[in-house]
């Protein structure tokens, strides 16, 4: 009876509560971590904005009129149009948080080891965002999005066996009546189904973190660190939401999507501009699709490519140079999409992107092997 | 300490104070739009010389079927202002409009003017690259044909136009409007002004936009500088 009448309100109603509150007191987290570890929280909380931002614009988007329920969104939905930006913006928040992630992990080497699972499902994670946000992007009923659409959903009506029923019943058809319809169910289930692949993430992130000396609390030392990372980001996000809503969009997008309008130029959005650019490898619809599926699937065996096999230890500087440049890379790849087409931005494309590929197939296993001596 | 961390929001009260309408600026020389720079917001004088232009000239041919005469009201017009404006128009079935109707399509065949058709101009500012200098180039470009240039019938030529030739005839000739606020009314004011409306109409809620990111951020760097303090301050004690 004493005991019981020491517990709190909520401790009586919800067991749970004093268990959470000793785990988050309870020292068990290493010091001094960097403010770059926040990344996978940051990105939980963009993607409850997304989700939320999502919702309210799925309840007012009508995709058999896509670009004029976009522009209804915008002009009487009461914020309807501050609602949109932040859907716009939370994406290009997401990928770039994921993107310093992945680079994060390839630079440290946190593949290994214990973390090789924690790897393997950010890599997962990163595909299923790709294909959420090149189908949310086609939602927009732009033009641009609409060659987009247009060229993928006739580079798969070739398709026989089990591929090209699977494609047939995901678009229907370049024209079928209702594409965009069936899109934003796929776009929805997708981003729903990323929270059970972060659940997981999270897991296998406890599971691989290492034993500690000196450990502290996460509350206060840990609530106050991600509470600078929360507020450095939404300054980000602000600057972005309010002052560039259309980062990384091609401008001709504003334009309804119709057989009418052909763009000269039709960049892809900035988070697919490096995969766009890899398709130029191989020829052929079915090329593009392989160069691409290739590309991601170096990702997913970066820790069978890594020959280092020693106790774990800080890389060697060789290494970290040639990381940052495979970033710079990338970064070239997207920027050599963004170009007029022309013969020079295809030679550099391809320039580019045979780099990427000798980076992890050559340079990757060589130089962990020499660091192992 | 309380006056330093302050300091940036009283710098920046004249660029959120910028929103209050210049009146008769000189904008054409050289040509600028206030909306154009990061933090600036629509001269709402112009706005309201531009949707005069837009109502007398534009609006025989074109349609602007996203706007409302309701809308009317963020550019300063009264409800009875909006209203008149709404009662002068006589839609398709015979009525006058009112305030809740979509501007009036004009629904112009593409016959009239030789096969091409009058695009819609709710959003045009923001379907062209540079969108209101560009319209403001388009409305003032028209000149005569460079010699060997073939025009095609019911075409003119203007050098603003992807391609030179243009069927829309000469829109602006001067003095179409009377400005209410004594501002000549030249051809190239009428288009500057009209620019600047559809401007607007692409983006009605830009000043919006920017007021709030204004003092979004000034808050968020505000809350960063306490989080990092706080920060500090907490992993000072750990032993």
């Amino acid at each position: 009876m004493e005991v019981e009448a020491q517990k709190t309100w909520s401790d009586r109603g919800w067991p749970d509560a004093s268990a959470w509150r000793a785990r988050v007191e309870t020292p068990s987290l290493p010091r001094e971590q960097p403010y770059l570890d926040t990344l996978p929280a940051l990105i939980i909380g963009t993607l409850l904005v997304l989700a939320a931002s999502g919702l309210v614009l799925a309840v007012y988007y009508d995709p058999w009129h896509p670009y004029a329920s976009i522009q209804f969104i915008r002009l009487e939905v009461s914020s309807g149009w501050l609602i949109q930006s932040f859907h716009e913006t939370g994406t290009t928040m997401l990928f770039g948080a994921v993107f310093l992630v992945l680079f994060r992990g390839i630079m440290f080497r946190s593949y290994r080891g214990r973390g090789e699972f924690v790897w393997l499902g950010t890599v997962a994670l990163f595909c299923v965002l790709l294909l959420a946000g090149w189908l949310g992007y086609c939602l927009s009923g732009g033009a641009v999005a609409g060659v987009s659409l247009t060229q993928a959903a006739s580079s798969v009506e070739t398709w026989t066996g089990l591929p090209g029923l699977l494609a047939g019943w995901f678009f229907g058809g370049p024209h079928g009546p209702g594409t965009l319809a069936r899109l934003v169910m796929f776009h929805a289930v997708l981003g729903l189904a990323v929270f059970a692949l972060v659940a997981l993430l999270y897991a296998a992130r406890k599971a691989a973190r290492p034993v500690t000396p000196r450990p502290v609390a996460f509350h206060p030392y840990y609530t106050a660190q991600y509470f600078v990372a929360f507020t450095i980001f939404a300054l980000i996000f602000a600057l972005f939401t309010f002052f560039a809503p259309h980062f990384g969009e091609n401008p001709l997008n504003m334009l309804p999507a119709g057989p009418m309008i052909i763009p000269t130029n039709p960049t892809p959005l900035w988070f697919l501009a490096p995969l766009s650019a890899v398709r130029v490898l191989l020829p052929g619809d079915a090329g593009g699709v392989i160069a691409v599926l290739a590309m991601l699937g170096l990702l997913f065996a970066l820790p069978w490519l890594d020959r280092f096999s020693g106790p774990p230890r800080q890389p060697g500087l060789l290494y970290k140079i040639l990381v940052v440049v495979l970033a710079l890379d990338v970064i070239a790849l997207g920027l050599a999409a963004a170009c007029r087409p022309s013969l020079t931005a295809v030679i550099l494309q391809i320039v580019f992107a045979l780099w990427y590929f000798f980076h992890f197939l050559v340079l990757t296993p060589l130089v962990t092997a020499l660091e192992a001596k | 300490m309380m006056r330093r961390l302050l300091l940036p929001a009283f710098l920046a009260a004249p660029l959120l104070g910028g929103f209050t309408p210049a009146q008769a600026e000189d904008t054409l020389s050289p040509l600028h739009f206030q909306s154009q720079n990061l933090l600036g917001g629509y001269d709402i004088a112009a706005l309201q010389r531009g949707f005069l232009v837009y109502q007398t000239v534009c609006a025989s041919c074109h349609s602007a079927s996203a706007l409302h005469y309701r809308d009317l009201q963020a550019l300063g017009f009264s409800a009875e202002q909006a209203g008149g404006i709404a009662a002068s128009v006589k839609l398709a079935n015979g009525q006058p409009a009112t305030l809740n109707d979509r501007f009036r399509n004009p629904h112009m065949t593409g016959t009239a003017f030789g096969g091409a058709v009058p695009p819609d101009l709710s959003n045009i500012a923001a379907e062209r690259p540079q969108g209101p200098r560009y319209i403001y180039h388009l409305l003032t470009g028209y000149e005569a044909a460079p010699s060997g240039t073939v025009l095609m019938s019911g075409h003119f030529y203007d050098a603003a136009f992807p391609g030179g030739q243009i069927a829309m005839p000469p829109p602006l000739k001067g003095n179409d409007v009377a400005y209410a606020d004594g501002v000549t009314a030249s051809a190239p004011q009428e288009a500057e002004d009209v620019s600047a409306f559809l401007a607007w109409a692409a983006a009605p809620n830009l000043n919006t936009r920017r007021e709030i990111g204004v003092r979004a951020v000034l808050f968020l760097i505000f809350l960063s500088i306490l989080a990092i303090a706080t920060k500090r301050r907490i992993w000072r004690e750990t032993v």
